[in-house]
């Protein structure tokens, strides 16, 4: 039954991102509209597929570290993308993928730093260690970004900000095709670990007492999820709040089992991103906000809801 | 005949001070030069400076244009023209401005641009005792005032006034009725115009291209590639420095071939010196801009 | 007929990284089927650290650990929780859940990857509560149990996995009197009953005396004393142990330990 509801909810935010947009298509040419197929069809489905990225990967985050308020950006992925996304700029990197791999390499390095600390002295990842490593390294790119930009031109970088702040301005099938063909491999990672996330709530010895090899567990949840965030910001900038809520919103309403629970959650965020998408582009034509702004503002309130409701109860 | 001496004296002062309130410039007693700047400071000096530095290039050009470029001690290393300005010692890029080589100058008087980080610059400066002047230059019309003060803390406002004129009488002009439209294009991803109460958009308007953006209030703004193409300029007008420039990078991307201006390939190149901020050399701009516009395909 | 062996920890030496001292030295123990073991000592004597070493979560510097005779560190942590199901000290919980969706977690390690919840495995849940007396409790929120029903309710999870041995880790620790002897009295029906080996960890010396066929005391990582309650839990061995004069007096052919009072001027 939920799958029905959320099956419809898809389609129903596909369509509307399809449908509405600053430049006012007629309904009949629809089909044949180049503003359709190279613009709003594949940014509806690059919102999609990153807001189902990022859902997915804070349910497995917040699995990982045992806390609900962790965000897939906690871990240092965002200063780490940031770094890369002005190093591109600031030395001028070459060709047009060079901001988002850079943007990659960025978030995938601060991720390895931050594996490399929480295995440092013998420690198993341990959430408190992520964490806090997850800050520090954030902190630490983030004073090499703030650096560089004060030795760079200005302007440029100016704008390297606003890409970080969120778009999907630079949606193209190429953009999709790469998620397409990079997601599945952590996504199914993070599905067949849904049985021992469920038991790895009840804590790590317990958890391995019910049969979850943590250790192997707590390294493939992490390494899947950061590579899933690494690619949405790749692709996308850094889109605070989807992480964070969408796997409370799906736990509140559907269920916390984590076989629920991943899919779920990949539906919600993609429904989600692709609307809050759809907002930001109509909004306040023919500007355009930075979606990023437009899930915190929605993202805010909903969270506070939703924060309130879990104390009640 | 003492008394009468004074008299004449003082009424001429007065007099000289009634006039020289219609233009923003006071004249105190005594005889120094005292402007306001745009940051609302009274900056006042006993006689015209003699060692000046210019932390932008507009400021370097005008002080050129007004005979007061031998006075010249410091500028940016993007200050360029006229070619003479290239004699003057570099003081850095200027972003933001380095207190310590602009010190070095031992300059008796500072010029810059209103910016944030130039206004904690001049705060450094003028605590160790350097006078500083900030001028707005982001408007044609805030070219005149500027040319104006600085012809007055040079010494040389007559020629200043005769420049002021004619960038006013520029800046009041009506627009053009435009044959042609663009849109002005500093960054693709995300997309920003450039949209009204800009240098630029006036510049467009003045030569007689519509910019499509004019409708957007904010000098930039983020939009979307469908908005570009749903509003299809005849040309996408990107800064550039380069001698020989080629369409931007984004320009063979699917999504991009979406803009008819950008699938035909018309773009307009403009050199970012003379059109990315107002300058004495406008009208040049403006003509260029024309020509560009009617040269291409 | 010697009844199955379960657990063999032979000779086993065992030292955290960066410890000044081996946690446990030349440890050994067997538990068969049927038997009710009973671990005792003061705090920081080893207990837990033999537990861990002999479900292979921690890796021993000396001796073996062996699991239905073969070496604990061999066996994948699902096969070993369908033969241990362990009722750990302390557990954590993140999400409220229900009493039935958390013993249903007992039922893991005989899921396969992909495959659903069978209605053998509702079975094995339904049968976990039944053995615990917690059929009524299934439908509850776990926040909403007492200490009590929440220790029987881990117990029936443990029980879910259909195990062989049962393993308990201070699990009456701040339950009251009748829980406490309700629990005790709950492990010996299921050793007796189905047959169930179980290993307990407590501070409860007299119930330990009473309900164990088996006793083993650690002080300072090494062993003690390891037998019968009758043998183990001698005056002598208690006092040098924990520290504190008591006396021995025996209740229902067990030896009971009553602590004395120590004045300033004594001893």
């Amino acid at each position: 039954m939920r799958y029905v509801l959320l099956a419809a909810a898809v389609v129903a935010t596909l369509a509307a991102a399809l449908l509405l947009g600053p430049a006012n298509v007629p309904f009949g040419d629809l089909l044949a509209s180049p503003i359709v197929w190279q613009l709003r069809l594949p940014r509806a489905l690059l919102a999609f597929l990153v807001g189902g990225a990022l859902g997915v990967s804070g349910v497995g985050l917040q699995a990982l570290v045992r806390n609900p308020l962790a965000d897939p950006f906690l871990l240092g992925l965002s200063g780490g993308a940031g770094l890369g996304a002005v190093v591109a700029i600031a030395f001028h990197l070459p060709g047009p993928w060079a901001l988002p791999l850079a943007a990659f390499v960025g978030a995938v390095g601060a991720m390895a730093l931050v594996y490399r600390l929480g295995l440092m002295g013998g420690a198993e990842l341990d959430p408190r260690i992520l964490l806090l490593g997850g800050v520090a390294v954030g902190a630490f790119a983030a004073a090499i970004t703030t650096a560089l930009v004060s030795l760079a031109e200005a302007a440029e970088l100016r704008n390297a900000f606003l890409w970080l702040w969120g778009g999907f301005s630079g949606a193209s099938w190429t953009t999709v095709l790469v998620m397409l063909v990079y997601a599945p491999l952590p996504l199914v990672v993070l599905v067949a670990a849904a049985r021992p996330l469920d038991l790895l709530a009840l804590g790590e010895e317990p958890a391995q007492y019910l049969g979850a090899d943590v250790r192997r567990l707590k390294r493939l949840v992490y390494l899947s999820a950061s590579l899933l965030t690494a690619a949405a910001v790749a692709v996308a900038g850094v889109i605070g709040f989807v992480g964070l809520i969408v796997p409370h919103v799906c736990r509140l309403l559907w269920g916390r089992l984590h076989h629920t629970l991943f899919p779920t959650a990949f539906l919600t965020g993609g429904v989600l991103l692709a609307a809050a998408d759809t907002l930001a582009r109509t909004v306040v034509a023919p500007r355009e906000l930075p979606v990023g702004i437009v899930t915190a503002l929605v993202g805010v309130p909903l969270f506070a809801f939703l924060l309130r409701r879990w104390t009640v109860s | 005949m003492r008394r009468w001496a004074q008299r004449t004296h003082l009424a001429a002062l007065l007099a000289l001070a009634v006039a020289a309130c219609a233009r923003g410039e006071h004249v105190p007693v005594g005889g120094g030069i005292a402007v306001t700047d745009d940051v609302g400071r009274r900056v006042t000096l006993a006689a015209p400076a003699r060692r000046i530095v210019s932390l932008l290039p507009s400021f370097t050009e005008i002080l050129f244009a007004i005979g007061a470029g031998d006075r010249l001690v410091g500028r940016t290393t993007w200050c360029d023209y006229p070619p003479e300005a290239l004699a003057v010692p570099s003081v850095g890029d200027g972003m933001p401005p380095s207190v310590e080589a602009v010190a070095a100058r031992r300059p008796d008087l500072v010029v810059l641009y209103r910016s944030g980080p130039n206004v904690t610059a001049a705060e450094q400066l003028e605590r160790l005792g350097i006078r500083t002047v900030l001028f707005d230059l982001n408007l044609l019309e805030q070219l005149g005032p500027a040319a104006r003060r600085l012809g007055a803390l040079t010494g040389h406002s007559r020629a200043a006034d005769s420049l002021a004129r004619v960038v006013d009488s520029l800046a009041s002009l009506p627009p053009v009725p435009s044959t042609q439209s663009l849109a002005f294009l500093v960054w693709d991803n995300p997309p920003i115009v450039i949209g009204a109460g800009s240098y630029l958009d006036r510049l467009a308007a003045l030569a007689g291209a519509r910019n499509v953006f004019h409708d957007v209030g904010s000098p930039s703004a983020q939009v979307s590639i469908e908005t570009i193409a749903a509003r299809d300029p005849d040309f996408v007008a990107v800064l550039s420095d380069s001698a020989s420039p080629e369409p931007p990078r984004y320009a063979s991307r699917p999504e991009w071939r979406v803009v008819r201006a950008v699938r035909e390939r018309r773009f307009v190149f403009l050199p970012g010196q003379l059109f990315g901020r107002p300058g004495p050399r406008a009208a040049e701009a403006i003509r260029d801009l024309r020509r560009r516009l009617e040269a291409a395909p | 007929m010697d009844r199955e062996l379960i657990v063999t920890v032979s000779d086993l030496t065992c030292r955290y990284a960066s410890a000044p001292r081996d946690a446990l030295q030349a440890v050994s123990l067997q538990v068969r089927a049927g038997e009710f073991h009973a671990l005792l000592g003061p705090n920081g004597s080893g207990k837990t650290t033999l537990l861990r070493a002999a479900l292979g979560l921690v890796r021993p510097v000396q001796g073996r650990a062996e699991i239905l005779g073969r070496p604990a560190s061999d066996w994948s942590r699902r096969d070993l929780a369908r033969v241990v199901g362990v009722v750990p000290q302390r557990e954590e919980n993140l999400f409220p859940q229900r009493v039935h969706e958390t013993v249903l977690l007992g039922r893991y390690p005989h899921l396969s990857l992909f495959g659903g919840v069978r209605a053998a495995d509702r079975a094995a849940v339904e049968r976990a509560l039944v053995a615990c007396d917690a059929v009524d409790l299934a439908d509850r929120w776990l926040w909403t149990l007492s200490g009590g029903e929440y220790q029987r309710v881990r117990l029936a999870r443990a029980l879910a996995q259909e195990p062989q041995l049962l393993v308990l880790d201070e699990p009456t620790a701040s339950l009251d009197l009748r829980h406490e002897m309700e629990l005790f009295e709950l492990v010996r029906a299921l050793v007796d009953g189905p047959g169930l080996a179980a290993l307990m960890i407590t501070h409860h010396v007299n119930l330990a005396a009473r309900f164990a066929d088996r006793a083993l005391i650690l002080a300072e990582g090494r062993a003690v004393a390891r037998g019968a309650p009758a043998d183990v839990l001698t005056r002598e061995t208690v006092e040098r142990v924990f520290s504190w004069p008591v006396t021995i007096e025996p209740f229902e052919g067990r030896p009971q330990m009553i602590p004395l009072r120590q004045r300033k001027d004594a001893l």
